[in-house]
C-alpha cells in the first residue's frame, strides 16, 4: 500500500507542472503528533486543555495548537477545530497559498519565501475559494483540495512556490480563545510560472492511499 | 532520496546471563536504504510496527520490525473533513466506526449557546489501560488489507479470558526531528503493552490504530466515534506464551522537505 502526496499547477486550465509533494514540514509532524496524543474522553467535570502542541507561525513564532480542549462552567457555545484548511474568497491567510520565493524548502519552513498577497495590486492574486473533491474505493482513495488565483494585477505576475497554512481556532460565545496559523507543506515548483494579466492559476494538493 | 526495502535478517549473538547461556531470538527486520533514484517516488508518510515477545521471567523470546503501510480510508475521510473545514463553523466528515456503522465525525465542533464546558477531539489516539476499544489494538486475523476495512479481522479484546489479552495504558514518545538522514523526517511514536493473563498462548497476527472523534459538554457526550485509521497483516505471527506479554511500538515518520 502507498500513500502519496501530488501538486497540481495549472494555468486558464492547462496543466503546466505535476509532481509529487516531498516537502511537507515539521509543523505537520506535530498537528499529527498532537492529534493522536490526545486521551479522547476528559473526566467528567474537566476543564482544561487536555492536549497540545507547539507550532511555529509564519512570524516565526511559537505558537500552542490545541488538540482536544474543554472550556469552562462559564463559557458557552464552545468549541474548535484542531486543523482546518479551507480558507474563503480573499483570504491569503491559510489555505493554499502560492509565493515568489525559490529558496530551497528547509524542514523548520514556517512561511513562504515571499508569499503574494490577495489583492488586484502590482504583484497580488485574487485569491478565490477553495474546493474539495475525493474518490474512494477497495483499493484506491484521494482526496484533493483545489484553490484558483487570479491576476487582476494588470502586469505579469510569477509563481515559484506553493503552500498549504492550516488553521488552529478555538473560541466560545464571547470571542475567539486560540486562532493560530501555521505552514504544513512547502514546494518550490522546478521551473517558475508566469501568470499573464487577467489569467487564472490553479494549484491542486492530492492525498491518496493505493494497494 | 527515495529509499529502498532490503530484507536483514540478524541473528543476536549468544551471551551468558548469570553463568547461563542464553540464547537470544532472531531480530527479524525489514531494512530501508536510502538509494539514487530520483524516478521513484517518495511517501510522504511512513510507519513502523516493532514488536517484542517476553516469557513469563520476562526474557525476550521473539521479537521483529515491520514496515506499516495499511492507512485505511477513514484516514482520508477524516482528512477530507479537514480540507472542507474553514474555522469557526461545525464541519463534519462521515466514518465508518468499528462496528460497521457510518457515522458523523466533527472535525470542527461547538456547543449550543446554552451549554458550558463543550469541547472535544478530532482523532485521539491515547487509549487509557484496560481499553481495547481504540489506540493500538491487536488481533489473530489473517485477512489481507483492503482500504474499506473498519475493524480488524479478528480483534483480540481487553480481559483475562482465553483468547484476550490485558491491554496496558498507551503513551506516545516525541523523537524529533532528524536530520541525519535525507530527506530529513520527523518522528514519533505510540507504545501500548499487552500481558497474556488467560491461561493459554496468544497469537498476534495483525496490529491496528483506532482513533476517537469525542465532543462533549455539559449536557453530556455528544459525539464518541471510534474509527480504524490503519490496519497491517504482519508477515510473522507473534505467539505470546500464557504469563508472557507483547510489547508494540508504531513509529510514524513524517518525510519532509
Amino acid at each position: 500500500m502507498k500513500i502519496g502526496a501530488e501538486v497540481v499547477v495549472e494555468v486558464d486550465g492547462k496543466e503546466v507542472w505535476r509532481g509529487p509533494s516531498k516537502s511537507f514540514v515539521v509543523n505537520l509532524a506535530k498537528v499529527l503528533l498532537g492529534m493522536l496524543k490526545a486521551p479522547g474522553g476528559a473526566p467528567a467535570g474537566v476543564s482544561a486543555l487536555i492536549a497540545s502542541e507547539t507550532v511555529t507561525a509564519p512570524d516565526a513564532s511559537s505558537k500552542t495548537i490545541w488538540t482536544e480542549w474543554y472550556a469552562s462552567d462559564t463559557q458557552f457555545a464552545a468549541g474548535g477545530t484542531t486543523l482546518a484548511i479551507n480558507a474563503p474568497d480573499n483570504d491569503a491567510s491559510y489555505g493554499i497559498v502560492v509565493g515568489s520565493g525559490s529558496t530551497p524548502v528547509s524542514p523548520t519552513d514556517c512561511n513562504l519565501a515571499s508569499k503574494i498577497s490577495h489583492g488586484t495590486g502590482a504583484g497580488q492574486l485574487d485569491y478565490e475559494p477553495q474546493t474539495v473533491k475525493s474518490s474512494y474505493s477497495d483499493t484506491s482513495s484521494y482526496v484533493e483540495i483545489s484553490r484558483a488565483f487570479i491576476n487582476r494585477s494588470g502586469g505579469d505576475v510569477v509563481v515559484r512556490e506553493v503552500g498549504l497554512i492550516g488553521r488552529n481556532y478555538w473560541a466560545y460565545e464571547k470571542g475567539v480563545l486560540n486562532d493560530v496559523k501555521f505552514l504544513i507543506a512547502r514546494d518550490v515548483l522546478p521551473n517558475p510560472i508566469l501568470i499573464p494579466n487577467l489569467a487564472s492559476l490553479t494549484v491542486r494538493y492530492r492525498i491518496s492511499l493505493s494497494l | 532520496m527515495p529509499r529502498e526495502k532490503i530484507n536483514l535478517n540478524i541473528d543476536v549473538s549468544a551471551t551468558v546471563v548469570q553463568g547461563r547461556e542464553v540464547k537470544l531470538p532472531l531480530l527479524k527486520c525489514e531494512a530501508f536504504a536510502d538509494v539514487k533514484n530520483d524516478s521513484q517516488e517518495l511517501e510522504p508518510v511512513m510507519g513502523w510496527i516493532e514488536i517484542e515477545v517476553r516469557d513469563l521471567k520476562g526474557m525476550v523470546i521473539n521479537r521483529g520490525k515491520h514496515e506499516m503501510r495499511s492507512f485505511v480510508n477513514n484516514l482520508i475521510r477524516v482528512l477530507e473533513g479537514i480540507m472542507k473545514d474553514a474555522g469557526g463553523a461545525i464541519t463534519s466528515t462521515s466514518v465508518t466506526d468499528t462496528g460497521g456503522v457510518s457515522r458523523t465525525a466533527y472535525v470542527e465542533w461547538y456547543s449550543s449557546v446554552g451549554n458550558v464546558r463543550g469541547g472535544g477531539t478530532v482523532m485521539a489516539g491515547l487509549a487509557p489501560d484496560n481499553d481495547s476499544s481504540y489506540g493500538i489494538i491487536v488481533g489473530t486475523g489473517t485477512t489481507p488489507v483492503n482500504l474499506n476495512q473498519v475493524s480488524l479481522a479478528s480483534p483480540i479484546a481487553h480481559g483475562t479470558n482465553v483468547g484476550q489479552l490485558d491491554y496496558d495504558a498507551e503513551s506516545v514518545e516525541d523523537l524529533g526531528l532528524d536530520t541525519s538522514v535525507s530527506p530529513p523526517v520527523y518522528r514519533f511514536r505510540l507504545i501500548r503493552g499487552f500481558k497474556n493473563l488467560s491461561g493459554d498462548s496468544i497469537t498476534i497476527n495483525e496490529v491496528g490504530l483506532v482513533a476517537r472523534n469525542y465532543w462533549k459538554d455539559n449536557g453530556g457526550i455528544r459525539n464518541d466515534v471510534k474509527y480504524l485509521i490503519a490496519r497491517d497483516v504482519l508477515p510473522t505471527s507473534y505467539t505470546i506464551p500464557d504469563g508472557g506479554s507483547a510489547t508494540v511500538v508504531v513509529t510514524i515518520e513524517v518525510v519532509l522537505g
